[in-house]
């Protein structure tokens, strides 16, 4: 066979790449959930017959990454002996699917005259599948808490609706409309993916477009080994906390040891915490999950992503570890994985400090109400993760507010769709005044978003990072840590259930400080959702008083903090104080 | 006698296209001239000049510019300030909280300065709760305050108003606008409701600030040019080009000049819809293949499609604007290696230095090149002789960046170059066709731009497309579809509720509302009963979903038939329908003035005899996958009746048709070429 000519194989990558793309604008313009419409909580991904990544659509990180797994385990399962074309595969138990039970993988054969060619994968966010809780499960201690499972079930078989299984699905899930709605969505994503992957093997025949994907997915090993190479030689690890697993209050340690050698990388997580009780525990197929990402970040960004890239990724593991979860731990609130990402950077930092920000508020601090309508009697669940500050690196400030590394591509709920959605009324959407970690660059800030109920309601908080502090690098500050504030019109017992208590002994009065909470809300009282500051980079006496004043003027930082973490004193004019200044930077050039 | 004279001139990048016709006689005139950044009035004069119009003649002048949009890229737009509900003056800067899709792995991606920092944003007192009621009433003396601080202290030229809920309730907005302009008459004031009536705080903000961002300069020029255009004589009326679909007049786009940001490429497919109607094709793809960049569009039905969320630079605009697909793909663009992958592209050489054939100090080779080592170009035919190409260099680049590397030949690499080209280009034009469940093999492409007529039908071939249009003058193109431009004007009104819900009462008296609203503009504009055709649409999805889809309601006999309607629209997009309730949520309206207008007359031309070839030579047959021999015409030898089978070649003075050995091009009685033939591979 002769090897494909350059453009025969750019034409392909390209062909797959909008494929990818046509399976995302499917979904998203038919999906009935804000979840995956409005925040984009999805993953779509297509592979060879091989179960070789061969393109995927910008999503959801760690979706995406997981996808690989859990194809190969579903086709598996099922046997690649028992795919026919027009079968569509159900696949969400949790350990194969590389998830939490509601981030349902759906995938379908392709066939072309028969013959299989080829794989697509469609991984959203569903609302619910009879957990023992409404919303989302905080405090689950094995797999069988947490809703209906499907080891790798068709819910299509050649074509035709397996209406028992649909009927399985309507008759456990407590949003029967919706979650139907959703599937035929990701279903919908599923049939353009395999109609295009056709149509290019029709064209080029499939001897042609296989040499072109082993040439593509061979590009993409070479240019992350590059890449790998560029990076500095070493080995180095880093620890920090997830509050508490949601059923004993300890802090759970994450402990990583990142290893660069030459070409190649490799990821040990031996000395994180053993599986916890809690729904922190994470299955192995999302911890590659969480590889891949960095890998990507440190590596080739910018290319489209295919199973070449991540060829050179090792990863250490031990089975029960908090990162290689087994049956029938529960995995839930698996957001341990998020701050994960942030561990592995943190390693990272200690020996490429100029390619790495300091660290992020570290979460996407979610709150979620749910309720039944009394006027329409539909029950709805509606959620905002919220964007945190970014770090500073060694060229610039932190942004503010954005999405956590790991969900780039997921927005936040506008306040006009959030307040016509659910009996809420925001008093404030802002940034957070000194969130940002201090440094020569500062840290982003996060934000402040106040939630007053209009009507009794349920609400939770999904944050699992509200009790110790970022980083920064080089003298860098941390930045504020999340937290959730909560004003109550009587007392919490008995209605709300305070998984972390953050309050102390020094706050004030009627508000309650927490981390992860789920309760009844009364109308008129208000959940305050503050995501954390990002981390500063250098030593903060060393920042440009000139940007100290800027940030003054601004709002971002306080006149008092200027003065306590810049040793800048800015005038109620504006104007900087330069005796005051150099008074309090030591400066002896007055 | 009348004046009769039309004037139609459109700014781009590179140059000043303008075009001028006469009613009585049926004569049009084109010209170019070079654009004039600094003072764009100087390029318009001069281009006008250089096309002898006759001012004192001219009853209608249409405009598109890229004013607007090039002070947004450069950020030379007025200095702003946002004054917005206390408690949300960050809803600017947070926006949605996303990245940029490229960034998505980018961990140190750096967030671009807001257009309006936020020193310069305002909360006030005041608030409208999300079925339009007042919770809050406004706080008129922290509004009074608010514009104090922004005029006095921070200097803004113009200020954006954006309130939450505005779109159910724009009533705080306009008390904020009557009490900022009794103070400060002189500040230009954008509210967000006078622009959209859709929710999603962030978008609407953002596009009432672009709105005030572009416009002390946009009514600058459109004063400057209008006083300019008034001292030579001129007494018609001046007409721009909107971003969504026909024109305005320019008095009536100061008040709004967001809806002008896009005019530029607006005028393509006004022509394309224009002809297309003309010869009886209503489906189209608008090709547009100047040196930089490849714009296309979807024209169904007449319509150019057009989409109500849209960004520039990332920054939202809640506005209908055509749904123009572009990419770096273009006659300038640079082909390089990526280890052993051949791309192309988004890099352009531009017209400075350009293609390395251009002998401009052009050193990395294009898909110009391409085209030259292929044989379409000739160095001495190009642009008419009026510039010779270095052939010799541009086989040299070609062979040292490229062929060599990859161990090809240059005839190679050049078809290489044009293969990689046209995945891109297919790929972009199925996103607006495929993706949305049309099949471009339904439609008739329609070729122009500089580079248009050579790679369209190609892209049609690929595609199996079965029938190319090239117009007259392909490369003024643009200009001369602005010369056909109707008077538009777009509202609409957000309005929720299940279908079964609906009040059709209050329905329809909501779509009268509008119909008045724009009538009454029509009519204040000159436009008569006769003259004004209105078109209501209502956006629907299902319940519970979030992304609508429009449905044409004239004609309703009631809200089941409208049903009907959606269900059929959504089952044609998506291939399903559910079995949810049918959901309104917005109405729209559009009104359409139509202007007078040139009408294209069928050519006295006779074809006599077999067209005869100009010349022959040697270029590249995709069909045949060879160098085979291709006959060269020149365009003004051909004439309706006429059939070229292909390969052949046809050149015009600024661009050359190029169309492979299973095409036939046919000259219609408009002299249009038709290439038809092909059937994908």
């Amino acid at each position: 066979m002769s090897t494909p000519d350059a453009a025969t194989t750019e034409v392909v990558r390209n062909y797959l790449t909008s494929a990818a793309t046509e399976m995302q604008r499917t979904l998203t313009r038919t999906a009935y959930n804000t979840v995956v419409y409005e925040i984009f909580d999805f993953g779509l991904s297509m592979y060879d017959r091989d179960v070789r990544l061969i393109a995927d659509a910008p999503g959801l990180s760690l979706f995406l990454g997981a996808n690989d797994y859990s194809v190969d385990k579903g086709v598996e399962y099922v046997g690649e002996e028992n795919l026919d074309p027009g079968d569509i595969i159900l696949l969400n138990y949790p350990y194969w699917n590389s998830s939490h039970i509601l981030d349902v993988c759906l995938f379908a054969p392709v066939h072309l005259d028969g013959e299989l060619i080829g794989y697509t994968a469609s991984r959203a966010h569903w609302l619910d599948l009879g957990a023992k809780d409404p919303g989302y499960v905080l405090d689950s201690t094995d797999m069988h808490q947490e809703g209906l499972v499907f080891p790798g079930t068709k819910v299509y078989r050649q074509g035709e609706a397996n209406e028992e299984i649909l009927d399985l699905i309507r008759f456990n899930s407590r949003i029967p409309d919706k979650v139907i709605g959703d599937l035929n969505a990701q279903i919908a994503a599923l049939r353009t993916g395999g109609k295009r992957l056709r149509e290019l093997h029709e064209k080029y025949g499939s001897t042609m477009v296989d040499a072109c994907i082993d040439t593509i997915v061979d590009h993409g090993e070479a240019a992350a080994r590059a890449g790998i190479e560029d990076l500095q030689d070493g080995v180095w690890s880093a620890t920090d906390y997830v509050d508490n697993d949601g059923v004993s209050d300890e802090l759970v340690p994450i402990g990583v040891e990142v290893t660069i050698d030459g070409d190649r990388i490799r990821f040990d997580f031996t000395d994180s915490a053993d599986e916890t009780a809690g729904p922190i525990n994470v299955p192995i197929g999302r911890t590659q999950a969480m590889c891949k990402f960095v890998l990507k970040a440190l590596t080739i960004p910018g290319e489209t992503t295919n199973a070449g890239h991540y060829r050179p990724i090792e990863l250490v593991v031990p089975e029960g570890n908090l990162f290689n979860a087994r049956y029938p731990s529960s995995t839930y609130t698996l957001w341990s994985s998020i701050l994960g990402v942030d561990v592995i950077f943190k390693a990272l930092a200690k020996g490429m400090p100029n390619l790495i920000p300091a660290s992020t508020g570290g979460d996407i601090c979610s709150i979620m109400l749910h309720e039944t309508d009394p006027s329409s009697g539909r029950r709805f669940v509606e959620a905002n993760n919220e964007g945190v500050g970014w770090g500073a690196t060694d060229t610039h400030d932190g942004p503010n507010a954005q999405m956590h590394y790991v969900q780039t591509m997921v927005r936040n709920i506008p306040v006009e769709v959030f307040e016509t959605k659910a009996p809420v009324r925001f008093d404030r959407l802002e940034l957070r005044k000194d969130s940002g970690g201090a440094g020569r660059y500062r840290g982003g800030l996060g934000i402040r978003r106040d939630y007053r109920l209009t009507r009794p309601t349920n609400v939770l908080s999904i944050i699992k990072k509200t009790r110790t502090e970022g980083w920064g690098i080089d003298g860098g500050e941390p930045g504020a840590r999340n937290v959730v504030v909560l004003s109550l019109t009587t007392s919490a017992d008995d209605r709300i259930q305070i998984f972390v208590d953050n309050d102390t002994e020094a706050m004030a009065g009627d508000e309650r400080w927490v981390g992860m909470m789920r309760g009844r809300f009364q109308a008129g009282e208000v959940v305050s959702n503050r995501s954390g500051g990002g981390g500063g980079y250098g030593d903060p006496l060393a920042r440009d008083p000139e940007s100290v004043r800027e940030d003054v003027i601004d709002g971002y930082v306080s006149r008092a903090r200027a003065v306590g973490d810049y040793g800048v004193a800015v005038n109620p004019d504006g104007e900087i104080n330069w005796v005051h200044t150099r008074s309090l930077r030591g400066d002896s050039e007055s | 006698m009348a004046p009769s004279e039309h004037l139609a001139i459109d700014i781009g990048g590179t140059f000043v296209d303008s075009i001028t016709f006469d009613r009585a006689t049926g004569a049009i005139n084109v010209e170019k001239a070079s654009t004039t950044p600094a003072d764009p009035t100087i390029g318009v004069v001069n281009a006008l000049e250089k096309v002898g119009a006759d001012l004192e003649s001219t009853s209608a002048f249409v405009h598109g510019t890229t004013l607007a949009v090039n002070a947004l890229l450069e950020r030379e737009g007025a200095r702003t300030g946002i004054i917005t509900n206390e408690g949300f003056r960050d809803i600017y800067e947070i926006a949605r909280t996303n990245l940029p899709r490229e960034s998505m792995y980018d961990i140190r991606y750096d967030k671009p300065e807001t257009l309006v920092p936020r020193r310069r944003r305002y909360g006030v007192g005041g608030r409208i709760d999300a079925k339009g009621e007042e919770i809050e009433p406004l706080d008129e003396d922290a509004v009074r305050q608010a514009a104090r601080e922004l005029v006095e202290e921070w200097g803004v030229e113009a200020i954006a108003v954006c309130f939450l809920h505005s779109y159910q309730n724009p009533a705080h907005e306009q008390r904020a606008g009557q009490i900022i302009t009794d103070e400060f008459g002189e500040i230009s004031l954008s509210l967000s409701s006078d622009i959209t009536g859709e929710y999603r705080e962030y978008e609407r903000t953002s596009t009432a600030v672009l709105d005030a961002y572009i416009k002390p300069i946009f009514d600058n020029y459109v004063e400057q040019l209008d006083g300019t255009l008034r001292d030579r004589g001129f007494g018609g009326s001046f007409f721009i080009t909107r971003s969504g679909g026909g024109a305005l007049t320019a008095d009536n786009a100061t008040t709004a000049p967001v809806h002008t940001i896009l005019s530029g490429p607006a005028g393509g497919l006004i022509g394309a819809s224009y002809v297309g109607d003309v010869i009886d094709r209503g489906d189209l793809i608008a090709v547009d293949f100047g040196g930089t960049s490849m714009d296309a569009c979807v024209i169904e039905d007449g319509a150019p499609a057009v989409e109500y969320e849209s960004a520039l630079e990332d920054m939202p605009m809640m506005i209908p604007v055509f749904d123009i697909r572009t990419i770096g793909a273009g006659g300038g663009s640079i082909a390089w290696l990526d280890g052993d992958l051949l791309k192309v592209g988004p890099q352009s050489a531009g017209a400075d230095p350009g293609p390395i054939c251009y002998g401009q100090g052009g050193t990395d080779p294009t898909v110009t090149d391409a085209a030259l080592a292929l044989g379409y170009l000739k160095p001495e035919d190009f642009l008419g002789g009026e510039m010779g190409l270095d052939a010799d260099g541009a086989l040299e680049g070609l062979e040292n960046d490229l062929a060599r590397p990859l161990d090809l030949s240059v005839r190679e690499v050049s078809t290489g170059i044009f293969e990689v080209t046209l995945a891109n280009t297919v790929g972009a034009i199925r996103e607006i066709t495929v993706e949305k469940g049309l099949d471009p093999r339904d439609f008739t492409m329609v070729a122009y731009g500089g580079a248009g007529p050579m790679f369209v039908p190609l892209v049609a071939h690929e595609m199996g497309v079965e029938e190319v249009l090239v117009p007259q003058a392909p490369s003024v193109f643009s200009a001369w579809g602005m010369l056909m431009a109707d008077v538009v004007y777009d509202e609409a009104q957000t309005f929720i509720s299940v279908l079964d819900e609906v009040d059709y009462a209050d329905f329809e008296q909501q779509f009268v509302n509008l119909e008045g609203d724009l009538s009454e503009q029509l009519t204040s504009e000159g436009f008569d009963g006769g003259q004004q055709r209105l078109e209501r649409y209502v956006e629907m999805r299902y319940l519970g979903q979030e992304h609508t889809v429009s449905v044409p309601a004239d004609g309703l006999s009631d809200l089941d038939e409208l049903g009907e309607r959606f269900e059929k629209s959504h089952e044609s997009r998506y291939g399903h329908t559910m079995e949810d309730p049918p959901q309104v949520v917005h109405l729209r309206v559009r009104a359409i003035g139509e202007a007078e207008k040139p009408s294209l007359e069928a050519s006295d031309d006779v074809a006599s005899g077999e067209p005869q070839p100009a010349d022959h030579r040697e270029a590249y047959c995709f069909t045949e996958d060879a160098m085979v021999d291709f006959a060269v015409y020149d365009r003004a030898d051909l004439a309706p009746g006429h059939e070229v089978p292909g390969p052949a070649i046809v050149r015009e003075p600024t661009t050359t048709i190029v169309f492979h050995s299973d095409q036939t091009a046919a000259v219609d009685d408009y002299e249009h070429l038709l290439i038809s033939g092909g059937d994908g591979r």
